[in-house]
């Protein structure tokens, strides 16, 4: 299957998230690599996902899962070679699945040779590619982002023998975007990578580019600027492409990434999901619809992101203290959960496993507006180790099977590049692939389904959002309506049964079919519509007049 | 079906698992709670064109929430005796959301249902307390506070005193107290509270208090007492939780609110205000005999704050009226009164109506006595129970007299002591009770 030609393909997307280091193995070095990654293209097709997000595979000390880039232009010898890399991103496309690549902007590695370069002397051509103080005083309204690590924004480089300035961890020096020749270089990266055919860019970190003295040092104009100009020349020179913006901000300060439809075609949406797992806990649908209502429209060509879980902790940085509170108590009553401002598991341990509760969520991430994204592993609920540290809990090897190593590599278990999940709930005899793919019923086999709808109307993706606010505010309703379609999404946020009754007068003389099982439900009226719903369930339907 | 007795006069919820109490209410207000579905805290109101003072409740009721229960689920059930000035319609239409605290982090957490039903088109507290504790058990609230409509001077604090002996010490039953100018609530001060002190051994300041709260095992316990067709028993209910309460042997604990705004009350108003209180207390001391007769003395219950304060009372009191009420009371009702006291009580009684007022002395023996003998007629019913309340009335009015005169010029504290006194005297006395209670005569 080719690709189809859309310049709006990614608001269709289905996106997967995944990590190459730690999905498969395909040289039994106890590290996944592109050739694996190749290899499994069959299974993501079959999920159904039509678009894939890689995290960092260049060239890195791995001391931030990648995140910590070396070279910015080449694969890390770990994953394969750029060839192995060509090589799977033209079978994705065969298969009609899109590929978006990591890009981080707002830093390198200290290992990087700019960065080297750079504390070599002050003199050096490299100097001014990087933030460089005498004082660590300055941009003092800054916040640390690495609460649990970081004790100020800026490092002391013994060897220059000045502070450098740096956002996340003091081995991510931050590059100097005042320098023209800093942005032009970045450009040339990303166009580096266009041309071997990516589709699209998470742009790392984008809030922290520029720094200015009296103020907090993020969302400034002069990052707008250089994302704007990175965006003109994609649209000129790379048209269809797609540029996903990374940051956790409050949705008034995200809607200037999309700008008028000229700066991101994509950014996520970091304040709903946390009040999604808040609203499942409070069987209150509020702190759905106050988020919501709080989001501000965005262009049409635009597309907000949407997911439960990723490579990071659940972040809780856009909540109130009394809402970050009440999601520790609730969702990480083990200290050990807890990074950051944030609770760094995965989504069935944070849900106790329990699958109805895990459908509901998977079906809000599909039906609310936005474009969904899965983390890898959520598809078969796999589990997590908060033993391990940072957020390596969370990124253990994909678990393919109940064979050796779970099917991920052909490796001494003790090699591999993360330990595996054993204990006997999540452990990788209980939760594999290949038993989820054998079993209809399986969380997988329900994924896939619901992927499938998903994909089966537009109106999910490009569709208006209006919210039903029945009495019963245990109950989540929402019209989503495109040209002649509508479809009403009604879900069940209580752990018990409810009744709720909707009122569909709008839609008098529709007729309800259920969009799973495509059975009729009765024809909508004046009087209100009483539906009763099991624990967590929920319902879509196709509102048709016939 | 038959009730089952669990403890001293407390009856069981209903062994076909239906609660007493569910079938009347409405099937709009039942719908209305299915949408509120199960809670932690319920704040009951009873109102009847409250329309002046209840927009503050409510919004204090809803600071409450959010300050010190965010995190529970909580509805404000409102019964309404058929209010024509929109009451009704300000509490129905209130939203947590309306409470915009300064501090941006104090956002509610949850939906706060808000719902008024009309339970008839006359002011019932029992019909109105029986469908707050209805919907309780409904919604399966762990814990319920009655706040009243015209407490305008609430404040945010009263939800978490009274809610959270319940919800995190396991108390069944807060009652408040208040700061009080030094004559106000001489019905309480005089008769029920030393009355129901002596009687049930629990040094209990307001057992007839406008605001209270409850754990859902007395609400439903209550609830299933099967007497809310009797108009008797329907009167006075807040008296009977609190007596149910301590029959049941329940935990009992109060908690100081501060002042207490004060309602102005005519002298009408006597009659039904003893109806309610102690004519509730004289009717339960049937059913609990084996309770009180065997208590002795007194014990302070646990309490927050402090137990009670006096404060300057700035009110005027009528002392001539009351005087006059008085005399006329004993001289026009003396053929009651030889039903109803002993001629010892009642020569006494006879001989302080002809002092003047800078005279008028009614002693705390002699009013003790004169309760005593009354609880006993009623306990005889030597004449109609109802008569028999009614006829308290002049006597209290100078008994009340009595106590103006004697705190004319004494300081809280003195005031306090004297009411100390009082209580002790009721205890003293108690044997004088029993042996009218089980005498012949």
């Amino acid at each position: 299957m080719a690709l189809k030609q859309d310049a709006l393909w990614y608001k269709d997307a289905v996106i997967y998230q995944v990590h190459v280091r730690t999905f498969h193995d395909s040289n039994g070095d106890g590290i996944g690599d592109f050739q694996g990654l190749e290899q499994k293209l069959e299974y993501l097709e079959e999920l159904g996902v039509n678009a894939l997000w890689l995290m960092p595979f260049f060239p890195s000390p791995l001391r931030d899962a990648g995140y910590d880039i070396a070279d910015y232009r080449t694969v890390h010898p770990s994953y394969g070679t750029l060839e192995d890399f060509r090589k799977f991103l033209n079978s994705a496309h065969e298969r009609g699945i899109r590929v978006i690549i990591e890009m981080v902007l707002n830093h390198t590695s200290d290992q990087h040779p700019w960065f080297q370069q750079a504390r070599s002397s002050r003199e050096n051509a490299y100097r001014d590619w990087y933030v460089w103080s005498e004082t660590d005083t300055r941009y003092a309204g800054t916040r640390i982002i690495f609460l649990d690590t970081e004790m100020s924004n800026w490092a002391w480089d013994p060897i220059s023998k000045a502070y450098y300035w740096h956002r996340f961890f003091s081995h991510q020096p931050d590059l100097n975007y005042d320098n023209p020749v800093v942005r032009e270089e970045m450009w040339d990266v990303m166009k580096f990578w266009l041309e071997a055919g990516v589709d699209g860019f998470r742009l790392d970190a984008v809030p922290y580019l520029t720094e200015r003295e009296g103020t907090n040092c993020e969302n400034l104009p002069e990052t707008h600027a250089i994302l704007k100009d990175f965006r003109r020349r994609l649209d000129e020179q790379f048209p269809g492409r797609m540029l996903l913006a990374e940051a956790n901000q409050w949705p008034a300060d995200l809607r200037p990434y999309f700008a008028d439809g000229d700066e991101f075609h994509m950014a996520f949406h970091f304040p709903l999901m946390p009040r999604m797992f808040m609203g499942v806990k409070l069987e209150d649908r509020k702190p759905i619809t106050e988020i919501l209502q709080q989001t501000p429209e965005i262009p049409a060509s635009c597309q907000w992101c949407l997911f439960l879980r990723n490579h990071d902790e659940l972040t809780l940085e856009m909540v109130t203290d009394v809402e970050r509170d009440y999601m520790y108590d609730v969702y990480a009553g083990n200290k050990a959960m807890r990074l950051n401002l944030g609770i760094r598991r995965r989504l069935a341990p944070l849900l106790d496993n329990d699958r109805r509760c895990i459908e509901l969520l998977n079906g809000m991430l599909m039906s609310l507006p936005g474009t969904p994204i899965i983390y890898y592993g959520d598809e078969i609920g796999m589990g997590d180790n908060v033993n391990l540290g940072d957020r390596d809990g969370v990124r253990t090897p994909m678990q393919w099977s109940g064979d050796w190593n779970a099917g991920f590599s052909a490796a001494d278990p003790e090699s591999l590049c993360a330990p595996l999940i054993l204990n006997p709930i999540y452990g990788y005899p209980a939760i594999n692939t290949l038993a989820q793919r054998r079993t209809p019923h399986s969380l997988f086999s329900w994924m896939r389904r619901m992927i499938s709808v998903r994909r089966s109307t537009r109106v999910f993706g490009n569709g208006s959002m209006e919210f039903l606010y029945p009495a019963n505010h245990r109950i989540l309703a929402y019209v989503r309506r495109l040209e002649n379609e509508t479809v009403l999404v009604v879900n069940n946020l209580s752990s018990a049964a409810q009744a709720v009754e909707l009122d569909l007068q709008a839609f008098t003389g529709s007729i309800l079919i259920e969009m799973f099982g495509k059975n009729i439900f009765p024809r909508a009226g004046k009087a209100p519509y009483l539906l009763t719903l099991g624990p967590y369930q929920f319902y879509w339907f196709r509102l048709r007049r016939i | 079906m038959l009730e089952v007795s669990t403890q001293e006069g407390i009856a069981a919820p209903r062994s076909d698992g239906k609660t007493v109490g569910e079938d009347f209410l409405t099937d709009d207000f039942v719908r209305q709670l299915i949408n509120v579905g199960e809670i932690d805290i319920l704040v009951g109101l009873h109102t009847h064109n409250n329309v002046k003072t209840i927009g503050p409740v409510v919004a204090a009721i809803q600071s409450g929430i959010l300050q010190w229960f965010p995190r529970d689920r909580a509805a404000i059930i409102d019964a309404d005796a058929g209010s024509s000035d929109g009451t009704p319609e300000l509490v129905a239409g209130a939203s947590i959301d309306d409470i915009r605290p300064q501090d941006f982090n104090r956002l509610a957490l949850r939906t706060l249902h808000s719902i008024s039903t009309q339970y008839g088109n006359s002011v019932a507290r029992g019909t109105a307390l029986r469908t707050i504790l209805a919907a309780g058990e409904l919604l399966g609230a762990k814990a319920i506070v009655v706040v009243s409509p015209d407490s305008t001077n609430i404040k945010a604090d009263w939800l978490r005193d009274f809610l959270r002996p319940i919800s995190t010490d396991d108390f069944d039953l807060v009652l408040p107290t208040y700061a009080r100018p030094r004559f106000e609530g001489l019905l309480i001060t005089n008769l029920l509270y030393p009355m129901t002190r002596a009687l049930y051994g629990l040094r209990i300041r307001e057992p007839y208090a406008p605001e209270f709260a409850f754990s859902n095992r007395l609400g439903s316990r209550f609830l299933a007492q099967n007497q809310w067709n009797d108009d008797d028993a329907r009167a006075g209910c807040e008296v009977r939780l609190t007596l149910a309460a301590i029959v049941g042997g329940l935990r009992i604990g109060q908690c100081f609110l501060g002042a207490k705004n004060h309602v102005e009350r005519n002298a009408a108003d006597l009659v039904p205000a003893l109806r309610q209180t102690i004519g509730v207390l004289f009717w339960s001391m049937e059913s609990s005999f084996p309770v009180w007769s065997s208590r002795s003395g007194s014990q302070s219950i646990p309490t927050t704050g402090s137990e009670q304060q006096f404060t300057v009372d700035l009110q005027r009191v009528n002392r001539k009226r009351l005087l006059e009420m008085f005399r006329s009371g004993v001289k026009e009702l003396e053929s009651l009164f030889q039903s109803i006291l002993s001629p010892t009580t009642l020569a006494e009684l006879q001989g302080i109506a002809e002092l003047e007022e800078g005279d008028f002395h009614y002693s705390a023996e002699l009013w003790v006595k004169t309760v005593y003998e009354f609880a006993a007629a009623h306990h005889k019913e030597v004449i109609s129970r109802d008569h028999i309340i009614q006829a308290l009335a002049p006597l209290f009015r100078g008994r009340a007299l009595a106590f103006l005169l004697e705190n004319r010029n004494a300081s809280a504290s003195e005031v306090e002591m004297r009411v100390e006194g009082l209580c002790l005297d009721f205890e003293r006395l108690k044997p004088y009770l029993l042996e009218m209670w089980t005498g012949k005569q």
